[in-house]
This record gives structure tokens, sequence and C-alpha cells, in this order.
């Protein structure tokens, strides 16, 4: 693990290049330490600094403005274990990494099969595809809310194909809303796997799938035994964004549902934002983004050591 | 990757993928459709005649510029650094960085926020630009780095005993060869930077700071809820990225497959 780093192996695909400190090679090199600088200070420096703060703030009972904050030690962990809208928002990004992920990895998976085979305006579908990428969710999220309004564009379609009795407050209620904020995630980030998908797929050697379709594969076990393990690397990269997306999610539930209602959309991301800037609650927001930190590191290198195994077993 | 060899089947492919693209075009007619309801072009007047959405723009493209910019000086520079020279505990510091990705920004908006008003610069471009510029750094040290590790380490020597110095080799080898991945770096902070929303909202108080992300609920506060008029406030400010991925679609898709299959 020291050796090679937590993103650094999952994003990239094969044996890592060979080149190391050490060795005669090594010795005759220019000392590459003022060239890393900047970045250290600007990326190590400033994160690192912030993170110190906030574990410090999170020891605090604090309102911000308070000179004289009242040390409370580990306090506000406690309270935060014992927090039901806590552990409503680990729940929610439980559901909303799996579902999003599962969803997501699907259909880009079948948007970058069926547009490697022969479709026409294969150009107009990749760009209607991959649009909502480049979009700020601040820009689409007054588009969903009103498509998901009780008289909404979503509402007026199912009246359209008959299923007018299916017409519900998407938003305004509990069942429906995380639902929603999924379905618009989906939506946005959809694209981002598909491409990936696509430039993976153009990597595969096509005198494999050749040769499979000479000994009989149909296109459906091609897809399953030749195409899918050829883009398992990407799947692996996808799995750890979408894990550490799911835990960094804001804009989309803050900007829908301000993660409501009732709670029903509450993510780690808009918890914190609600306590510290909404309630100014700050040591209480500081020990949930000490927590949110903790689990994006965990999760990180959990899915990189389960990638590892795999890549061993292959 | 598939085979498809009656023209029934042709058909049927195309029909499947009209289905599945289907609920990506929708909201999207749903936000063109909804900005023209009621007073049609109107809509459109009205919203620009709203004196601050050029300064909003502007403010926007300063800092994205300068996200930018500090990304690539800085990410060359490392990539140089990690790839090519010598380092003591090299990978201790690559890790360091790295784990800087998973880095969530709400996590920052507490010491950001004392941070910058001890120093004065609470409420300027430099408030969003350094944070948004600390996240995007990582990774694109992380891609960088392997890129230039690929280059042939007999560039550098020939250019070393060619008398050339580290500072040559940086500018006559690695700028140039860098250029693709270069682009990766460049939309990759492009899209964080241009659509980033928590920093703006929470670092940019005064009207005269905003971005374009806050543009919408700008208007919710201008047009009293219109909604019709939100809807074409985001049109307006959908505009340029949509244009700018439309120019740079092969840019784009090249550099964010350069960064998964890296």
């Amino acid at each position: 693990m020291a050796e090679t780093s937590v993103a650094e192996r999952g994003l990239r695909e094969g044996p890592a290049p060979a080149t190391r400190g050490g060795g005669r090679r090594g010795r005759l090199q220019p000392p590459g330490l003022p060239w890393i600088l900047p970045a250290l200070v600007l990326c190590v420096g400033l994160i690192y600094y912030c993170i110190w703060y906030t574990a410090l703030i999170s020891t605090w009972d604090w309102d911000g403005i308070d000179p004289n904050p009242e040390r409370v030690g580990a306090e506000n962990y406690l309270r935060i274990a014992q927090d039901p809208i806590f552990w409503a928002t680990i729940r929610h990004t439980i559901v909303f990494f799996v579902v999003t992920f599962v969803v997501q990895t699907a259909l880009g998976l079948i948007f970058a099969v069926l547009l490697h085979s022969k479709v026409r305006l294969a150009v107009v579908y990749k760009v209607i595809i991959f649009i909502p990428v480049v979009l700020a969710p601040a820009i689409t999220a007054p588009v969903f809310r009103r498509m998901y309004a009780p008289d909404g564009q979503v509402n007026a379609l199912l009246e359209f194909v008959g299923l007018g009795s299916l017409a519900q407050p998407w938003i305004g209620q509990e069942s429906t809303a995380l639902p929603v904020i999924m379905a618009v995630t989906v939506w946005q980030w959809t694209g981002l796997t598909f491409v990936l998908y696509f430039a993976a797929m153009g990597q595969i050697d096509q005198s494999t799938i050749e040769a499979a379709r000479i000994d009989g594969a149909g296109n459906f076990r091609t897809l399953t035994h030749i195409i899918w393990p050829g883009v398992r690397g990407t799947t692996l990269a996808m799995a750890i964004l979408s894990a550490i997306g799911a835990l960094k999610t804001f804009d989309v539930p803050y900007l829908i549902t301000v993660g409501g209602p009732n709670y029903a959309t509450e993510f780690l991301g808009t918890y914190i934002y609600r306590k510290t800037i909404t309630q100014s609650h700050i040591g209480y927001g500081a020990a949930l983004s000490i927590i949110l930190l903790v689990l994006a590191l965990v999760m990180a290198l959990i899915l990189q050591v389960r990638g590892g195994e795999k890549r061993v077993v292959r | 990757m598939f085979e498809v060899r009656t023209v029934w089947g042709r058909i049927l492919l195309q029909v499947v993928v009209t289905l599945l693209v289907l609920p990506f075009l929708f909201p999207l007619i749903a936000m063109v459709q909804g900005s023209f309801a009621g007073d049609g072009w109107r809509n459109y007047a009205a919203v620009l005649a709203v004196p601050g959405l050029p300064r909003f723009f502007r403010n926007t493209v300063v800092i994205a510029a300068g996200t930018i910019a500090i990304v690539y000086v800085v990410t060359m520079l490392a990539a140089y650094g990690f790839g090519k020279l010598r380092i003591r505990g090299r990978e201790v510091y690559f890790w360091l960085l790295l784990a800087c990705l998973t880095l969530p920004e709400v996590v920052l908006l507490t010491p950001l926020f004392t941070t910058a008003q001890a120093f004065g610069f609470f409420d300027t471009y430099w408030a969003v630009i350094l944070p948004l510029a600390a996240l995007q750094v990582p990774f694109a040290v992380l891609l960088a780095r392997n890129f230039v590790q690929g280059i042939p380490d007999e560039l550098f020597e020939a250019a070393r005993v060619d008398g050339g110095t580290v500072i040559n080799g940086f500018r006559h080898l690695v700028i140039p060869l860098t250029r693709p991945i270069a682009a990766a770096v460049l939309i990759f902070t492009l899209i964080g930077a241009w659509n980033n929303y928590l920093f703006p909202l929470v670092f940019l108080q005064s009207t005269e700071m905003q971005t374009i992300t806050l543009v919408p609920q700008y208007f919710v506060g201008q047009f009293s809820n219109d909604q019709t008029k939100i809807l074409a406030s985001a049109v307006i400010t959908a505009i340029p990225e949509v244009v700018a991925y439309l120019c740079l679609q092969r840019l784009f898709e090249r550099g964010l497959a350069a960064g998964a299959i890296k």
C-alpha cells in the first residue's frame, strides 16, 4: 500500500510502469523535490490544514461566533452515534450508491455496446447521453423540480400514456423523493460511464471477438465472456469513483429537495451543510465532516484491496 | 461489437437505442419547452435585461481560467518531478497527494471560511479558485505523472548529454510531449470549476461576485418564483457549456478516456 496508492491502482489497468527511485539511473537523476513543492503546498498544505482544523473544532461546542468555545472532547461524536438522522444519511448513501452504480453501469455498458455496433446517427445519440455530464446540477435542478412537480411533465406523460393513476407528488413525499434524486444522478452521470466504456471497448482486440464468433458464440455470450471481462478495469474505477461520489453527494439533493421531505433525501453532505451553515452547530458539523472523511478513505481502501485480489486471481 | 445480419435486426437495434436515449433527452426538452411557456421569447428578453447577468458569466470565466492556470502549472511541474526526477520518499508524497482525491468539499467549508476571513480574501475570486485548484490537482497529477513516466528516459538523457539543464528538459520535452494529457486535465478542471456550486455559494456573498451556477437561485428571488423565467435563465447558462462541448467533443471524450484507460 505504501508504494502504489489508492486511486492510482484503481484507475490504471495492467502492471505498474517500473520506475522506482533507487538504482544507478536514479542517482543520476537531478533532485525533484522543488518541482513537486508547489503541488504539495497547495494540496497537502491547504487540505491537510483544513482537516486538522476540522478535527480540532469537532471537539468544540461552537456556534462560529463565540470567541471562547467550550471544549467538549468526544461529545459531538457520541451524539452523532445516537443521531437517527445521521444513520438515515448513511442508509441513503448506501442505497444511493448501489442503485446508481448498478443502473449507470448497466446503461453505460448497453449504450457503449450498441453504439459500437452498426447504428446510424451514433454521434447524435452520443451527444444526447453526454450533454448532462457537462451541465451543472445547479443549472438542471430547476428543470427537475419542475418536471417532478405534481403538475409537471412526468405526471403529464403518465397521464398521456394512460397511467394517470401512477401520477403523484414525486418530490413532496418521502417514498419517492430519494428515487427522484437517484434518477437525476443517473441521468447526469451515465454519459461519463458510457464514454469510459466506449473507449475501453475500443481497446479490446477485435480478433478475439472474431475468434469467438467463429467458435459459434452469440452476441450475448460475446458480451458476458469477452467484453465484460475486457472492461473490468473501467468498472472497478467507476465503482471507486461512484462510492466516493455517493459519500460526497451534495448538489442534487440540496438543490432539488433540500434534504427533505422530513430528511428523506438527507445525505452526509447536505446534513453537514445544514448543521454547519444553516444551524451554526459548527462543532457538530465538523465531527460529521471527519466521519465522512474517514468513511471515504475506508471505502477507497476496501474497493482497492478487493480489486487487487481479483486482479491476482485473474 | 454486436453483429446484426438481417435488416430487421438492424432496425430493432436502432429502435432499442432510440428508446433508451429518450429518457436522457426528455429533461433537455422539458427545459427548453418550459422556458418558452407563457410569454415565449419574452422570458428570455426579461432574463437578459437583468443587469447582473454578464457579470455572473465574467466571474465564472475568471474563476475557471484562474483554476485551470494554477492546476496546469502545478500539475506539470509535479508530474515531471514525480515521473522523472529523484525524490527521497517519493511514494509517501504521492500517497499524501492522492489521499486528497477522496476529500469531500464540504469538509473544507468551516476551516476555509475562517481562514479566508482571517486573511481577507473572503468574497474574492481567490476564496473559490484556491480550494477548487487544490481539489483538482491530485487527480491531474495522477494522470500526468503516468503520462510523463511513459516518455522514454533516453530522451531526457540525450538532452542532458547535449548540455541541457533540467529546466530545458521540462520546457522542450515535458511541455510539448504532454499535450494530450494536458487537454484531459484542462477538460476535467473546466467542468469542475465551471459547474461548482458549493464554494461560490458559501465564499462569494456579494451579488456582483456571484457565478452562473448561482443564477437560477438568484432568479428565484428576482422573478418571485416565476418558473418559466428561471428555466429561461437555466437555458441561457447551459448554452455555453453545450456549445463548448459540441466544439471540443473529440477532446472531451479523448480526455476523459485518457483518464480511465491510463
